[in-house]
């Protein structure tokens, strides 16, 4: 500590080690919250349902998405990103997941939403096996955090169905 | 600095740092804002280099004692009115 440029660099690097400690606590203190968030989403409508020339299956779904994420958002919160995949059984696969929709969300206040949309991204097979399927819709979420450890779940919803026939 | 200045530096760096961590911490925590934290933090680190890197004077209260020049008495500079034991070796140099 015999000069100033030697205190001078002390003082940085053990304020930055000090700052990593920090943030290791205030990723820590995520684990303290527990989420309770809610979610449905309704298929208002099927607004087409083809075979593509390639031979893949492919639909077009109006949904309304509502949701009530709020409880995931904590001080070490940056933002949610959620996704909705629809999940089902093919003879090829034994599980398929295909998102159909994926938002951010970057506060508190717009974490309680409702959507009413068409899918985003398309709904296409692997194959044609999706007529008169059977499938589960999940809402996933990934909270990001200011600093630290990022937390994902999902909630899955079951009971929908794709028709019998193409249309 | 002198010895107990640097000492003095140096625990005082520590202590304010910890304590900027800890009440950073706390204010962040409890109103869940994680920029006051960082702000608090920030003016805790500024408070420290303050006090502690520039060379205030509370820093030399224990002046160093250096040698008595001991040393140095023993070998005398030599005094100016010795021109005659200076001149010879002066004559050796001069170019002809």
């Amino acid at each position: 500590m015999h000069s100033f440029g030697y205190r001078a660099n002390a003082v940085v690097t053990f304020a930055v080690t000090i700052l990593a400690v920090m943030c290791g606590m205030a990723s820590l203190s995520d684990n303290f919250n527990s989420p309770s968030p809610t979610a449905d989403v309704k298929v208002l409508n099927i607004n087409w349902f083809q075979k593509q020339p390639n031979g893949n299956d492919e639909v077009s779904l109006t949904l309304n998405i509502s949701a009530d994420l709020s409880s995931l958002f904590t001080w070490n919160a940056k933002q949610v990103f959620v996704f909705v995949a629809a999940e089902y059984e093919t003879p090829q696969n034994a599980l398929n997941q295909v998102s159909l929709w994926d938002g951010i969300i970057q506060s508190k206040e717009h974490a309680k939403f409702w959507i009413h949309t068409t899918n985003k991204y398309r709904f296409t097979d692997q194959g044609n096996n999706l007529r008169g399927k059977d499938f589960n819709l999940t809402l996933h979420w990934h909270i990001m955090p200011k600093t630290g450890k990022m937390f994902a779940d999902k909630i899955v919803m079951t009971g929908y169905s794709l028709p019998e026939e193409y249309r | 600095m002198d010895w107990q200045g640097q000492k003095l530096a140096n625990i005082l760096m520590q202590i304010i740092l910890v304590v900027s961590t800890i009440t950073a911490f706390g204010i962040g925590y409890s109103i869940g804002s994680f920029q006051m934290m960082m702000f608090t933090y920030a003016g805790g680190v500024v408070l420290t280099a303050l006090i502690t890197v520039p060379n205030w004077q509370f820093f030399n209260h224990h002046h160093l004692k250096w040698l008595d020049p001991s040393e140095a008495e023993r070998h005398p500079m030599p005094q100016l009115n010795d021109a005659a034991v200076a001149a010879p070796k002066k004559k050796a140099t001069k170019i002809k």
